[in-house]
């Protein structure tokens, strides 16, 4: 008798630790917190955001099983302390191989319409794909990486969990990195209050605190920003994102090294021009340019003042190109500058929810 | 008696089943209309323009365009809306202005704007809907930081202006003309509308050359190469928006 009960209990047992084991699809919609002043995110419709997807991603964002020697992941290059961009010039790849451009900044990307400096993917998942095999940054192979992630039992219950799949793919893989990318929504800054007062939008409580502290000098450089016989920054970084959707020769050389937009293209009236980048948390996401050629804002500030190279590219809305820059005086300078700083969002950086699981 | 049973309960299964068939109610067909597609193809007197390619101006300069686009808002026919705005882009979007449904006898002529009437000018960008040209996320660098409201039309040209044989496209060329007071109707009567069944189409052409030589108010790209609609502008910015308005026509 005694013998039976101990028969039906391990029976039982092992049908609750069955029962435990269970992975189930059923996807929670994530809902994305989209400030007031900006636009809807379009979604893509073959991948939905869901709260399974988004872990995942946030797991594979930070999971150096990624690069053949498992040292890299995309957070290497995209660290949140330095607005998920990389403080080095170039940075590292596997074996400590160098590339040849900046790594950009990862905010706000779900409003982006291209994608790399010189925009050779059109999507967020189609650019995920491709650090991976890019031997000067993971240097690995897809299938390898989709083979370490299958021999993980926990990436495998969350990729059913995230997708209904049994089966880990590279476009899987992507699809959850590119959900996780796109909740990374900044638009908390002193200059999106500044922004919504300027054109009437209901500031909240905690809204008219921070425009109490704008200073007269933020205004200033932000009128400054916005003059076209001033910095004349706003035509290519304007609105909530702070950036239009364009490739542009902004005037660095009179040559080029790198054909950025035009090696893509393959139109020489696109050689030397690059993407525009958004200027939120700009004081944190040095060095700047395509090439992180500039190591501070002043530097910046004045190439734009004083340094502009004319070419056959430029830009047109260089306006003031011909005559090397914008030609800001020391106090200019410094006004643009302290507006600059008001693109800071600090609740984007010290976000938890975007930093390592 | 069980048999019995079994037949008669089998039976009125299946005559519910076959009522429940009976009175499914199809579902009513709504006829969709067709799509009504604008397109505008750019022109440089007869022949086609092309971005970035050298075309000489009546002065005799070389001039390069570099960017096209402009706003047809509130696009109507008496009481029948076409669409709120249609935004040409011709390097993004090529000769596209607008798609929207319509019957074609509706829009037997069609009414509209280079540009945003003041109503739509003036609201939020981003509250417009996803599918709309007036959401920022669609009007990109058409939309000013906000109070002047969308950039109507955009002209950006690089020119050489000094005739020494050496390609020097050194004179910038930038137009962007906005502001209620700008506003131009840009209206076509009698259209005909080509294509066949759910996708009819009208073209139009944008002349540049007559842009730049519009009888009485020709542009001189040496020394009438900016407007921002800035103060100061005014002149320059009506007369911009006026060659350009006036260079629309079907094709």
């Amino acid at each position: 008798m005694k013998r039976y009960l101990v028969v039906l209990l391990g029976a039982i047992l092992s049908f609750l630790a069955c029962r435990k084991d269970k992975v189930e699809y059923t996807p929670t919609p994530y809902e994305l917190k989209i400030p007031s002043h900006f636009p809807d995110m379009i979604i893509p419709e073959d991948n939905p955001m869901t709260v399974e997807g988004v872990e995942l991603g946030r797991k594979l964002f930070y999971e150096t099983l990624l690069s053949s020697d498992n040292s890299i992941s995309c957070a290497s290059c995209h660290a949140p302390e330095a607005a998920f961009s990389d403080p080095n010039q170039f940075s590292a790849g596997v074996n400590g191989t160098l590339g040849d451009r900046n790594a950009m900044a990862l905010i706000n990307m779900g409003w982006n319409t291209a994608f790399f400096w010189d925009g050779r993917a059109k999507t967020l998942e189609e650019q995920i794909l491709q650090p991976v095999e890019n031997p000067i940054e993971m240097h690995e192979s897809w299938p390898n990486v989709v083979a370490k992630l299958n021999s993980d039992v926990n990436y495998r219950n969350m990729f059913f969990k995230a997708f209904s799949t049994t089966e880990i793919t590279k476009e899987y893989a992507a699809k959850a990195i590119a959900q996780f990318i796109r909740t990374m929504i900044s638009g908390e800054s002193k200059y999106d209050v500044m922004y919504k007062f300027q054109n009437g939008f209901t500031l909240s409580a905690g809204d008219q605190d921070i425009l109490a502290t704008v200073t007269p000098s933020e205004w200033a450089g932000y009128d400054l920003f916005k003059s076209l016989n001033g910095a004349d920054c706003f035509h290519c970084h304007n609105g909530p994102l702070m950036q239009v959707m364009k490739f542009s020769n902004n005037g660095l050389d009179a040559t080029f090294t790198d054909l950025g937009r035009g090696a893509i293209t393959g139109n020489s009236n696109d050689n030397g021009k690059f993407k525009v980048p958004t200027l939120r948390n700009i004081a944190l996401s040095a060095p700047y340019m395509h090439d992180g050629r500039f190591t501070t804002l002043d530097q910046v500030i004045n190439q734009y003042s004083h340094g502009v190279q004319m070419s056959s590219t430029i830009d047109p809305l260089i306006e003031y190109a011909t005559q090397g820059g914008v030609q800001l005086d020391d106090q200019e300078k410094d006004l643009v500058k302290q507006f600059l700083m008001t693109l800071t969002d600090y609740n984007f950086i010290n976000n938890p929810d975007f930093r390592e699981p | 008696m069980g048999k019995y049973f079994f037949l008669s309960v089998s039976l009125a299964v299946v005559a519910g089943f076959s009522s429940c068939k009976d009175d499914k109610v199809e579902e009513p067909e709504v006829p969709q209309d067709p799509t009504l597609r604008i397109t505008v193809q750019p022109m440089y007197g007869t022949e086609t323009l092309y971005l970035d390619s050298t075309y000489t101006t009546p002065e005799g300069y070389d001039v390069q365009f570099t960017d096209i686009k402009f706003y047809y808002g509130s696009v109507f026919n008496g009481s029948e809306t076409l669409i709120d705005a249609g935004l040409f882009d011709y390097r993004e979007r090529g000769t596209l202005l607008l798609e929207a449904s319509g019957k074609v006898e509706n829009f037997s002529n069609l009414n509209g704007f280079v540009g945003i009437p003041s109503d739509n000018n003036h609201a939020d960008p981003a509250a417009f809907p996803n599918t709309s040209m007036l959401n920022i996320a669609h009007s990109n660098d058409m939309h000013w930081g906000w109070n002047p409201g969308y950039i109507f039309m955009k002209v950006e040209a690089k020119v050489d202006t000094i005739q020494d044989g050496n390609a020097l496209f050194d004179h910038l060329v930038v137009f962007h003309i906005g502001k209620d007071e700008n506003l131009q109707s840009a209206n076509f009567n009698s259209v005909s509308w080509g294509g066949a069944d759910m996708l009819r189409t009208f073209a139009l052409k944008l002349d540049m050359l007559n842009f730049l030589q519009n009888s009485g108010s020709e542009i001189d790209l040496k020394t009438e190469y900016t407007s921002h609609t800035a103060p100061g502008q005014e002149a320059i910015s009506l007369k911009v928006i006026t060659n350009f308005a006036a260079s629309l026509s079907p094709l």
